[in-house]
């Protein structure tokens, strides 16, 4: 409890937790909100932190809360199964480490066997949870307009993927189905603290591997040799708002005006994007941008890790290769593409912000 | 013969995870030199990722791990081959 990790997700137990009483033993009259603790949830919420339950109830007790409470939660496991397991669906569904989940419970057993089997979760008793906003691993340093909308937005992506389960198509009929729109464009100054918040909190989807400080994002926006590229992305279903982005960075290999390899060094994209055809959207642009730019060649150096799989495949999906046990000492490995011939296609529903 | 057989088998028991990871019936039907990226099944990143964890869970075999540019995933046959030489 004395690192600094911020925690991304909150998970809360129902009964004698979020309510005040027991959900299946209150009869006719279901029992209120626990005021005390519903404050604090709704301004953990508007920090950006995900907002989750786990219950041993039917998942109606989960609907009565969201109803009673107004409250949006990104997650919901209710059954008959234990926490930790719940806990464990909750992380991989949000594609969160265990380390950046919070579990709040009153009931001591359940708080011990998610101590156990999950370490790294932040276990508090309702007590400890009602002073939690005031603690570090509870305050960003930054809250962006994404983030004050997060809960909603993978409430949004549940029922969305939902959606998506009963639809028999394909993604891409899919994405047109539900009105994606993804637009691409040039950063301006105002994107750096949501551009900074995405390099921390990517992994998945990150080729880097490591934060970019808002003051390089700044030199990057502001400076003629390097662009940096924003993807926003909404459909029927609410408006994620800037969800991923690139660099470009031609002097980093070339001396003259039109590098023959365009160096991408950083593409990163929110999960939540994930299966919405962002990322090859943007794999997709960056080529076409470079070769309309004059290159002929696209390098992205990508961090090989067991986390970033996702890159891996987008990356592949569009024609990059490394050389075969290229990966250097730092964990890296250039993969790149010749920008001749047939170069990805952007799918009808992206559109460039910025046309040339 | 035998490797052969194993690797339809395994081709098999692929399209099946394919089908389910992407929610679409009709991948059951795809020939196994279908290309995986790109039009026709257009493998995406989630679905890429979904199908190469349900490999790790049956087969034991880590395709990310030991396939640095995941060729192994240009069709079923392919990745069929590569779990066929590993396990």
């Amino acid at each position: 409890m004395t690192d600094g990790t911020l925690i991304k997700c909150v998970v809360w137990d129902i009964d004698n937790t979020l309510l005040a009483g027991v959900y299946l033993e209150s009869g006719d009259r279901l029992p209120p909100a626990d005021p005390r603790l519903l404050g604090v949830l709704r301004e953990l919420a508007g920090r950006g932190i995900l907002q989750a339950l786990a219950s041993r109830n039917p998942p109606e007790a989960a609907d009565y809360v969201h109803r009673l409470t107004g409250a949006d939660f990104a997650a919901m496991e209710c059954g008959w199964g234990s926490k930790a397991a719940a806990l464990r669906q909750i992380a991989a569904d949000l594609g969160l480490a265990p380390g950046a989940v919070a579990f709040v419970d009153d009931d001591m057993l359940d708080r011990a066997e998610v101590a156990a089997a999950m370490p790294d979760v932040l276990v508090l008793t309702p007590d400890d949870a009602a002073e939690a906003a005031d603690w570090p691993q509870f305050s960003p340093p930054v809250i962006t307009a994404e983030a004050r909308r997060r809960t909603q937005l993978y409430a949004a992506r549940r029922r969305r993927e939902a959606e998506a389960r009963a639809f028999g198509g394909s993604r891409a009929d899919f994405l047109r189905k539900v009105g994606t729109r993804v637009t691409i464009g040039h950063a301006a100054p105002a994107d750096t603290a949501r551009l900074h918040e995405l390099s921390v909190r990517t992994h998945q989807l990150n080729s880097a591997g490591n934060p970019v400080t808002e003051a390089e994002l700044a030199v990057c926006i502001s400076s003629s040799a390097d662009l940096v590229a924003t993807v926003t992305l909404a459909d029927d279903f609410g408006d994620d708002g800037l969800v991923g982005a690139a660099i470009m960075s031609g002097n980093a290999v070339a001396s003259g005006p039109v590098p023959s390899v365009m160096w991408v060094p950083l593409v990163m994209m929110s999960c939540r994007a994930l299966g919405r055809g962002t990322l090859d959207a943007l794999l997709a642009w960056l080529c076409r941008t470079a070769a309309a730019a004059g290159s002929t060649e696209l390098q992205v150096p990508c961090l090989v890790t067991e986390r970033n799989v996702p890159m891996r495949l987008a990356l592949a999906a569009a024609g990059l290769r490394a050389e075969p046990g290229a990966v250097a000492a730092d964990g890296r490995a250039v993969f790149a593409r010749p920008l001749t011939g047939e170069l990805p296609g952007l799918p009808d529903w992206v559109s460039d912000r910025d046309p040339q | 013969m035998k490797a052969g057989e194993a690797q339809s088998r395994i081709t098999g028991e692929l399209r099946q995870m394919l089908a389910a990871v992407t929610g679409r019936d009709q991948l059951l039907e795809i020939p196994p030199q279908t290309q995986l990226f790109g039009v026709g099944v257009g493998l995406d990143s989630l679905a890429g990722t979904l199908l190469l964890r349900r490999v790790q869970r049956r087969y034991g075999v880590d395709v990310a791990a030991e396939d640095l540019n995941l060729d192994a995933l240009q069709t079923l046959g392919t990745l069929a081959a590569f779990i066929a030489e590993r396990v």
